[in-house]
Formats: structure tokens, sequence, C-alpha cells
């Protein structure tokens, strides 16, 4: 039974670690100590239910193990602030007024195109619409609007660059050229789109423009008429 | 807070507990079961062992092996009764030197298995 504790601990710290280290990607809604408890305790359940060659015992012992540490997890967790993030991790303010923060996106194992799908999941269609965007620490996403939010959005805006890439099918939506749009780039400093992290544009003709490193830009490309 | 403490202190003392209880019960019972063993092992080889002795040693482990299933795979506990039932047999047939190995097999087993329970790198591993 010593041993069927020391194991369960170790593979419970294992998955602790690997869990936080994977990002809030992984999570979904829950805390990570609670998502391992949650992977580990139906097998621990189900292995000896199942094979009856195993003593019963050995189930009930890696089931009071888990508890046992997940006690002292939430000890720490409530008690020791420090703690705290380093089990649970910190939000991850992921846009704000700036634009979109790059390093905390790769920092979660993510990218423009799964923020702009939570945007929209939190019912924000444009990247310029708020003022912040961030994944809590369980791996929900939380966003502060702008005031004036819902009259930015009469147009369903689309990816147009997503790090240094050209999206091919939402090219030929806006019914213009890559040459067109290169033009458009050259106007704001970039020789390709190599160096531009996102660029969106929505039927009217705005564009939310940010290069690599820097502030974002609301371009207006004056398009006649909503294209779409 | 305080129920946490509590219950972190009351989880760990039954599975401390647990634990020295079964690292105590199955030690004690291989070592009882191998010392016999050792004895009709000695009698087999000096081929005066009689079945009565051999069902001496398998009324022991009978007993035994009910508490046992709580603590060790019931794989090892039939693979011990197999052994154990072939060396009866052989000692009922008189064959002393084929129920010598298999005596040697259940002496090694019993040391064996109490083993692998034991606090060890290659056990946690």
């Amino acid at each position: 039974m010593g041993l069927i504790f020391i194991r369960t601990i170790i593979i419970y710290i294992t998955l602790l670690v690997v869990m936080r280290l994977m990002g809030k990607r992984q999570i979904g809604e829950m805390q990570p100590f609670e998502l391992v408890i949650t992977l580990l305790i139906a097998e621990l359940a189900c292995i000896p239910m199942a094979d009856t060659s195993i003593p019963l015992l050995y189930g009930v012992i890696a089931i009071v193990t888990i508890y046992f540490l997940h006690q002292i997890v939430c000890l720490l967790d409530l008690g020791f602030k420090p703690m705290k993030a380093l089990l649970s991790g910190a939000p991850s303010i992921v846009l704000n007024k700036d634009g979109i923060d790059d390093t905390q996106l790769k920092k979660n194992n993510l990218d423009v195109s799964d923020l702009i799908e939570s945007l929209r999941g939190a019912g924000y269609f444009a990247l310029d619409a708020v003022d912040y965007a961030l994944y809590e620490a369980n791996g929900s996403f939380s966003a502060l609007p702008k005031t004036n939010y819902e009259q930015m959005q009469n147009s369903l805006p689309v990816i147009l660059i997503d790090e240094g890439k050209f999206d091919e099918k939402n090219l030929k939506l806006t019914g213009k050229d890559k040459s067109y749009f290169l033009g458009v780039l050259k106007e704001q400093g970039c020789k390709n789109e190599k160096k531009v992290l996102v660029m969106t544009v929505d039927g009217n003709g705005k564009a939310y423009f940010q290069k690599k490193g820097e502030r974002y830009k609301v371009l207006e490309l004056g398009w006649e008429g909503k294209i779409w | 807070m305080v129920k946490t403490i509590v219950s972190i202190f009351i989880s760990l003392a039954l599975i401390v507990g647990i634990s020295a209880y079964e690292i105590y019960s199955v030690g004690s019972t291989f070592r009882t079961f191998s010392e016999a063993l050792a004895s009709l092992y000695d009698k087999t080889e000096a081929q005066t062992a009689t079945y009565e002795d051999g069902c001496a040693v398998r009324t022991f482990w009978k007993e035994k092996k009910r508490t046992l299933h709580i603590w060790i795979p019931h794989t090892s506990i039939e693979n011990v009764d197999y052994q154990l039932n072939e060396a009866l047999g052989y000692l009922y047939e008189q064959k002393y030197d084929d129920a010598l190995p298999k005596i040697e097999v259940l002496i090694q087993m019993s040391e064996k298995i109490p083993a692998s329970y034991a606090f060890s790198f290659e056990n946690i591993f």
C-alpha cells in the first residue's frame, strides 16, 4: 500500500506539472489540479473494479491518496498566495489597448485565430471592439468591450493575414488581389506580409492591422459600398 | 482551513496505518510459511516427509491466504497454490526428487512476494 501511495504521488505531480506546462488551451473551466484528479480518479476506480485479480484495496488506497493530495493542494492554493500562482496559474491578458499580446498567446500555446474564435464565442466579432481580453487561470475567456462596441460590429471581419501568411480563401472574398493588400502594407511600412501579426478586414473595408511587436492600427481602406 | 488540515492528517494516518499493517502482516505470514516450507524441504531431502506433512503446510497456507487476498494480487496466491499442490502430489507418490524443486520454488516465492512490496527504488519505479 505504501508503494501505491508513493506511486500515486509521483503520477499526480507529473500530471499536474504537465498540465501547467501545456497552458490554458488544455484546460477548460477547471483548475489544473482539478483536471488532474478528473483524469486519474476514473482509472483508479475502474481498474481494480474490473480486474478481479487486483485487490480492491489498491484502488481504495490510490483514491484516498488522491484525496490527501487534493486537500494539500487546496490548502496551499488557499493559504499561500505564491503557491496559488504556481499551482493554478495566473490570468493571461492576451489583448490590451495596444492590441494582441503575441507573447502571452504563445505562452499559453494559442494563436491569433484561437483568440478570434474565443472573442466570437464571447460575442465580440471585431478585434478593436474590446479593450482587454484575457484567459483566466481555469482556461475560461473574459473580455472587456469598448463602450460603443456594438457600432463597430456591423460587418463580419475575416482574417486576411494570420501571423505572416495570407488566407487565400478570405483574400478571394474581398474581391481584391494580393498586390492591392501588399500596397496597403507598404503604406504602413511593411515590405511584405511576413512582419504582420494579424490583419482582419470587414465588408466595409475597415481593417485591423498589427505588425509584430507593435501597436495595432485601424485602417479605412475606402471601399465603395459594403462587400459582405 | 481546520477541516482541511484535519482531513489531511486523517487520510495520511489511514494510509500510513494500512501500509504499516500490510508490511507487518504480509511479512510475518510469509516468514512463517517459509519456515514451514524449509522444514518440509529438509524432511523431503531426507526422504522422511509424508503426505500429511505436506497437508499441514497446505492447511496453514489456506488459513492465511484468506487475509492475504486483501493485500496481494490474487494471481500471486494462485501461483503459490499451484506449486504447493504439485509438491503435495509428488509427496503422495513419494517422488521426493520431483517434490524438492517445487518446494524450493515455494521457498523462493515466499521470499520474493513480500520483497516486491517493500520500499525500494525498483519497486517504486
